[in-house]
């Protein structure tokens, strides 16, 4: 055995717990539900207006952001793990890093500098 | 067939096993909320109150199974399912143990040990936000969304620095495999320090275990559920089992998070200038195997909790720039100088 099929065992296992649980739960709990009960919770008072409303553009900026940050440490990732054996070889593999984590770096500093991170 | 058993076997050990401890957390956090707060804490159920997260247990179970008017049932039904599963399944490749050897077969101590371990938790790991973005939204509660909102930007602002923390650390022991990098951690350092990652990556661990509350939504970073600002978060309209699975998941994901610091940073289940498999028998070198990798990753644990009762809470401008402006340079920099380091030694 490789290993996977445990690791497919082990999700199997969380999946069938997790819907046990709610099962269980749905089943031993009482259900009387009442208009007031099943409103929406804003501490009591009537709901004024719909809940959803324009939210800030700053987290959509945020998100960008990290599918660019995560995807060059994807990319790294590779990288990483044969660097120790390539490194035997010579410099080249260091200057391959330096110039990608330069790189990140430089666009890390320009949104820095154009202000897509600031929250006041 | 044989194999089958075992894994089976060590499957449901290690699943109950973590879903026990983030169990016994709950008691522990409350217990150790009142010795610093300079109280008693829970103390009713049972002996020293030990029965108190069989009670809540009970109570989550028999409570009932509210779905707002006003939510969308499916993403609201969703929602803690998408957060407790990858919670309870990350653990399925970070080693408990050293191995054991029972009727002369070698069982090593982790469900499985595939190649790519690393990139499993990883993974698995940033799955989590889905259920909590998927929950706020479905919610359909003000609360529920921005709590949705600020969770998502936090956690995966701060997963950036968290993996590449984890990078600098592979790039030391060169391996994917989490067992073959708690193995790479035997032996002694420069002579006399333990050979424990957190020698050779000492900015890497500061990184990591910043990144690590934010990921798990911890104080000092529990924005996502400040609860003076915006009640619980994106899961104030949750109750019953399904606020339940929240909880849990949450507590699961520290233990997780405890074993991969002590995995990747603290030696495993190796001793400071001690080989234990040389003078202890196969089966009770397992064991102590077991039980020093379990006592390191409670000391972790008892400091998510000992952390949770000393710092304030982050801001949210204060997070943010603390997550882009210092941690991600700083992981970046310690990714350099760790590549640095192995070219000058290679």
């Amino acid at each position: 055995m490789s290993g996977f099929e445990t690791v497919f065992l082990y999700l199997a296992m969380s999946l069938l717990a997790v819907s046990g649980m709610l099962l269980i739960s749905a089943a031993l709990g009482p259900f009387r539900p009442k208009p007031e009960k099943i409103d929406t919770y804003e501490c009591g008072v009537p709901l004024l207006d719909p809940c959803h409303k324009r939210y800030d553009i700053k987290y959509y900026v945020v998100a960008v952001l990290f599918l660019v940050f995560d995807l060059e440490t994807v990319l790294i990732y590779p990288l990483a793990v044969r660097y120790k054996a390539l490194a035997h070889l010579g410099w080249g593999i260091f200057f391959e890093v330096f110039i990608f984590v330069a790189v990140l770096l430089a666009g890390l500093f320009y949104a820095i500098k154009k202000r897509a991170i600031e929250w006041d | 067939m044989e194999d089958w058993g075992i894994a089976i076997i060590k499957v449901v050990f290690i699943w109950v096993w973590t879903l026990l401890c983030a169990t016994v957390m709950t008691w522990v956090e409350r217990r150790g909320a009142g010795m610093i707060q300079d109280r008693l804490g829970p103390n009713r159920a049972g002996p020293f109150g030990l029965f108190q997260p069989l009670a809540d247990g009970i109570k989550l179970f028999t409570k009932e199974d509210i779905v707002p008017a006003n939510a969308r049932k499916i993403l609201f039904s969703l929602g803690p399912i998408l957060f407790a599963i990858p919670a309870f399944s990350a653990y399925a490749v970070i080693p408990f143990g050293d191995k054991i050897v029972v009727g002369g077969k070698e069982i090593l101590l982790q469900v499985a040990d595939v190649n790519v371990g690393f990139l499993y938790v990883v993974a698995i790991g940033s799955m989590a936000v889905y259920g909590i973005v998927v929950g706020g939204w479905g919610s359909n509660n003000k609360y529920s969304i921005l709590g949705g909102l600020r969770s998502t930007a936090q956690m995966i602002s701060y997963e950036v620095p968290w993996g590449l923390a984890l990078l600098a650390a592979v790039l030391v022991y060169g391996t994917f495999s989490l067992r073959q990098i708690a193995l790479a951690q035997q032996g002694t350092f420069l002579g006399f320090l333990p050979n424990w990652g957190i020698f050779k990556q000492p900015l890497g661990f500061i990184l990591f275990i910043v990144a690590a509350y934010a990921e798990a939504n911890r104080v000092p970073f529990d924005l996502p559920e400040a609860e003076s600002e915006i009640v619980a978060g994106y899961h104030t309209e949750y109750g019953s089992m399904r606020l339940g699975l929240y909880l849990f998941g949450e507590y699961v994901n520290l233990y997780t998070l405890s074993a991969l610091m002590v995995t990747f940073y603290f030696g495993a289940w190796h001793l400071p200038y001690l080989d234990m498999s040389k003078f202890l028998g196969p089966i009770s070198y397992g064991i102590a195997s077991f039980i020093v990798f379990f006592l390191k990753v409670a000391f972790f644990l008892w400091l998510f909790v000992w952390v949770r009762w000393t710092v304030p809470r982050f801001r949210y401008d204060q997070l943010m720039n603390l997550g882009w402006k210092s941690l991600i340079p700083l992981a970046l920099l310690n990714l350099f100088i760790t590549a640095l380091c192995i070219q000058i030694t290679a």
